[in-house]
């Protein structure tokens, strides 16, 4: 049981990051029908950020965080411009257009940080809490928490303001949402924004539980792109269940299939998506590709 | 799936540039061994992962290398002729590390030095082995050695050395018999586990736990549970730097007290900054290279290295250096021969080196002694006893 406990434990705290990343590629998708491929090389940068920024110029842990969030949220403006021509011409192109983004974030990080990584020590340093013998790290209750608000704050956002409405709307019919006067182009662009701020968020929250290197955003991508498929693609909930899932299905699969987990893992998935295409909160918003 | 389309072509771009450098210099090269007559300068490749999960290994490599090779042009290089290196990046990944020796097989290299990475190496070697090009490697798996190539040399112990003096250590000496293992499924980590197993097999003494990961895992919690449920005494550890000093802090974290105890990755600042500096207190390490206070010849390294990177020397950077002295010599030995006859100059060479004195058997293996250190305060001392 404690074995159990624990791995449940350990899960959740790496899921709560997949959860995050899920959602910035949810976001993305579900306002303009685009997968960014970029997106895991945007958390790796918005690791970086965080972490030059706390470490180097020794800003405590949250404002090296909200600078790294300001900075990828223009780089995700950056990437959206540069895209935009594309937009309903020729998607294949875009699609292309976020790898090579990808790459270009890949190679700026070892030109600017090299290419050997850093490892972050935990700004929370309370000892972990003891409950009967199971442990529970203080950092990771943060990073649950962070993760919490930061969905409460994007579905109010979605739900409640006139510009997340006007999002809802590019997503569901853009064509008449331009007819309505919306600027689909501007929404597309803050979706990417609050996409690669999101990313910063799981980046600079994942550097003190991992190491930050320019290949973090490799696997953090693909589990965090896994959680987003599992969940329902383009939803938000989805997104957060999503992750949360790929994070303790691979916690689980790692104690009970060891070297083979990744396989267990991904095989596990493979099932899930079989029986239900479209993810647990299987509603497809867009169809635009 | 992300990554793995995007690494390749950052790697196309990479080799792209490398190769632009490397055909910048004279051409002029001939496969044939033997011969002084040969004018220009001598194409050394150093392969090693210089992007990736491993390029903090690949870093360490080159440096030490190129220390060497630019201590030698300094000194007038090989009988007059300069020793030009071409660097190239293996990505710690095998399949692009074949590439990168048909390439180096194609653009004249007469030696390879590198790569860090076992598994890299073994998939390098047949190529390597077909063009009659010597391959000085870094990895220490027993993988190496079972390659049985003529063209195959380690600049270090295998992990048979690394483990069977840990298990001499823990076992025979501070009589530790309650033993968990946790090793990661990649050629390293398998190399690791089966050494230790082995070696503490023949001391009667069966592990208690004995957990294995994936080489991407980030997440220990399982595995760590079922370890400490049978609270060893020792828990020993087999996986590369930066997965390593990930498992001692989760291992802490989830109130594991138990010391730790590993090979070369354990002496690392990587894992040690990794894993907390308190975190690793006490853990024990198998290395060749304890420290650069070892002797007058790991102070001047260490001197040098700093000089020229600006960075504190480890036993990454030695152990490159040493291979790379080993390789020049044999070629002033050879007046700069190629192919087999430098194979065989290489394998004639005695050397004193940083990790101890080279002297080559026919599997490649120069060297087969490491010492025991502790990690206390933050570095890595000579064990007591």
């Amino acid at each position: 049981m404690q074995v159990f406990l624990q791995t449940f434990i350990g899960g959740m705290s790496l899921g709560a990051i997949y959860a995050l990343v899920a959602m910035g590629f949810s976001l993305v998708y579900r306002t303009m029908g685009l997968v960014n491929f970029a997106h895991g090389s945007v958390v790796m940068i918005g690791a970086y950020i965080a972490s030059t920024f706390y470490l180097s110029v020794k800003l405590p842990f949250a404002l090296a965080m909200a600078v790294a969030i300001g900075v990828t949220g223009l780089i995700g403006i950056i990437i959206e411009r540069v895209l935009r021509p594309l937009e309903n011409k020729d998607f294949d192109l875009m699609l292309i257009g976020t790898i090579g983004f990808g790459i270009v974030l890949e190679a700026l990080a070892i030109i600017i940080w090299g290419a050997t990584g850093r490892a972050v020590p935990s700004p929370v340093p309370a000892a972990p809490i003891d409950l009967g013998g199971l442990r529970i790290r203080t950092y990771d209750l943060v990073v649950l928490a962070i993760a919490a608000a930061a969905t409460a704050l994007l579905v109010y956002f979605l739900q409640r303001t006139k510009r997340g409405a006007a999002m809802q709307a590019v997503a569901m019919d853009h064509q008449a949402a331009t007819a309505v006067g919306i600027h689909v182009g501007r929404s597309n662009a803050m979706a990417f924004m609050i996409g690669a701020g999101l990313a910063a968020l799981a980046g600079g929250l994942v550097g003190p539980l991992l190491y930050v290197s320019p290949a973090m955003g490799g696997l953090l991508g693909i589990k965090g792109f896994a959680g987003a498929i599992l969940g329902g693609f383009g939803s938000i909930p989805g997104a957060i269940l999503g992750g949360l899932g790929i994070g303790v299905i691979d916690s689980f699969a790692a104690g009970q299939f060891q070297g083979y987990s990744e396989l267990v893992t991904f095989l596990i998935f493979t099932v899930i998506i079989m029986i239900r295409p479209t993810g647990i909160f299987g509603e497809r918003t867009v169809n635009r590709a | 799936m992300l990554g793995r389309v995007r690494r390749p072509l950052a790697a196309g771009l990479l080799a792209l540039g490398v190769l632009f450098v490397a055909a910048c210099s004279p051409p002029g090269e001939e496969q044939t061994g033997g011969g002084g007559e040969n004018t220009g300068p001598i194409k050394i490749a150093i392969a090693n992962a210089q992007s990736g999960q491993l390029s903090s290994l690949g870093a360490w490599e080159l440096k030490g290398a190129k220390l060497a090779i630019d201590e030698w042009n300094a000194k007038g290089g090989i009988n007059g002729r300069q020793i030009e290196i071409g660097v190239f990046d293996s990505q710690g990944d095998p399949t692009v590390g074949t590439n990168v020796a048909r390439k180096i097989a194609s653009e004249g290299f007469v030696a390879m030095l590198g790569t860090a990475e076992s598994a890299v190496t073994i998939a390098m070697a047949p190529i390597l082995q077909q063009a009659q090009i010597p391959n000085i490697t870094s990895g220490q798996s027993p993988g190496l050695i079972a390659v049985k190539s003529p063209f195959l040399f380690l600049n270090g112990p295998t992990s048979l050395t690394y483990d069977e003096t840990l298990a001499k250590h823990v076992v025979d000496q501070k009589g530790l018999k309650t033993i968990a293992l946790i090793t990661n499924n990649g050629s390293y980590g398998k190399g690791e586990h089966d050494s230790f197993t082995k070696a503490l097999a023949t001391r009667g003494v069966t592990p208690v736990a004995d957990q294995v990961v994936t080489t991407d895992q980030k997440d220990f919690s399982a595995a760590l549970t079922n370890i400490r449920q049978k609270n060893p005494q020792l828990i020993f550890v087999g996986a590369e730097e930066v997965q390593s000093g990930l498992i001692v802090k989760q291992a802490r974290d989830l109130g594991i007290k138990a010391p730790f105890a590993g090979a070369a990755p354990q002496g690392t600042p990587v894992f040690l900054d990794t894993a907390g500096a308190a975190n690793v207190e006490g853990t024990i390490v198998s290395t060749p290279y304890l420290s650069n206070e070892v002797d007058d010849a790991s102070k001047t390294f260490a001197a040098a290295y700093k000089t020229a990177t600006g960075e504190e020397a480890e036993m990454h950077g030695a152990k490159a250096y040493d291979g790379a002295q080993i390789l020049l010599t044999a070629l002033k030995n050879s007046n700069a021969a190629k192919g087999k006859e430098l194979a065989d100059a290489i394998r004639a060479v005695k050397h004193k080196g940083l990790l101890g004195d080279f002297a080559y058997d026919d599997t490649g293996v120069g060297i087969f002694a490491t010492s025991i250190g502790t990690i206390t305060s933050g570095k890595l001392v000579p064990a007591a006893g």
